[in-house]
């Protein structure tokens, strides 16, 4: 008759599953607290520099300007129905059609990517020759609506030049213009 | 002589305890964990969007700063939340000076002077414009003059961060 075997060697160390319970009760209040103040939409804001108004006497604003005996681009970027005029204190930049503007319409959409690249050709050349050469003025048709003035402000600021972003003009002033 | 194991005797153990299986529950929740601490912002909400506008989309990298909250939506101009003036009113105005808004804002601006003036924070004249990317040119400028007109110089645009 054979032995009963050695109940030793056939016992296998039992290991105890770790208690996670403590662990689950931290995720649950965790989670729920960090969902409720996470922000899924990220905001942002554009500053605007505008020299203080001063009231003309019919109620129209009068922007005092800083008295400065230095050359001045004034570059100002009209935006109408048709596309952008770029203009300066001396002469507006016309398209290849005289009389059209500077930067068309391209298939019916404002074309930000053409105007971006003049206006890094302009701050090329006007860099160290004028006294405002970060300053744009922009002006726009009554009826251009507020999501093409924030994308043509974002044009005139910065450029993407071989995935890096080049400062064109940061200061950005809007112009009520002549209605 | 081999031992053959008494069959009768294994299922006797029995289905003992059964323990419920939190391991992938674990893996899922470690994983939203990192993902909700990584978009969490220290400094929460200063602005909260309001519901019946969508604001513009812009490249611009300006975290939001606190200021006085002027929304322009489709239906009304309102200052702190307040309504001030219906936007369908801003067209016939002549002028680039809203009076209703003007009046709201110079109240403000005149609290603000009364707490510089009382514990010395600073009035800066901070105030951050939220519009409609459908609002036309010639009725926000009428709103941003009359900031600008109401000792608010300070003006921001506040616009959605484009993604990546």
């Amino acid at each position: 008759m054979a032995y009963r075997p050695s109940k030793r060697a056939r016992r296998s160390i039992e290991t105890e599953p770790p208690n996670i319970a403590p662990m689950m009760n931290l995720m649950v209040v965790l989670i729920p607290l960090l969902l409720t103040s996470a922000e899924f939409v990220r905001l942002g804001v554009i500053e605007l520099n505008l020299p203080p108004a001063a009231a003309g006497p019919d109620g129209t604003v009068l922007n005092q300007m800083p008295i400065e005996s230095q050359r001045k681009l004034d570059l100002t970027v009209t935006i109408t129905d048709r596309g952008f005029f770029i203009s300066s204190a001396m002469a507006v930049l016309s398209g290849t059609v005289q009389g059209n503007p500077t930067i068309p319409l391209e298939n019916g959409n404002y074309d930000f990517q053409a105007l971006s690249q003049k206006l890094y050709d302009i701050k090329q050349r006007a860099v160290n020759q004028f006294a405002d050469a970060d300053h744009i003025i922009l002006m726009a048709e009554p009826n251009v609506d507020y999501q093409t003035v924030v994308s043509t402000m974002d044009a005139s600021r910065t450029i993407r030049l071989h995935g890096q972003l080049e400062q064109l003009f940061p200061d950005v002033s809007l112009s009520a213009g002549v209605f | 002589m081999a031992f053959i194991p008494s069959r009768r005797k294994q299922h006797k153990t029995g289905p003992g305890e059964v323990r419920m299986q939190l391991t992938s529950m674990m893996d899922m929740f470690t994983i939203l964990l990192v993902f909700l601490l990584k978009t969490y912002s220290t400094h929460g909400q200063l602005i909260n969007p309001s519901q019946d506008l969508t604001l513009p989309v812009s490249d611009v990298q300006n975290p939001p700063e606190v200021g006085l909250d002027v929304t322009v939506s489709s239906d009304w101009i309102l200052v702190n939340g307040k309504p001030v003036e219906k936007t369908s009113n801003l067209a016939v105005i002549n002028g680039y000076i809203v009076p209703k808004l003007e009046v709201a804002l110079e109240r403000y601006a005149e609290e603000g002077r009364k707490l510089e003036a009382a514990y010395g924070t600073k009035f800066s004249g901070k105030v951050t414009i939220q519009g409609d990317k459908k609002l036309p040119y010639h009725l926000l400028i009428k709103v941003l003059a009359t900031c600008g007109q109401s000792n608010f110089p300070n003006m921001r645009l506040v616009v959605y961060q484009r993604e990546g």
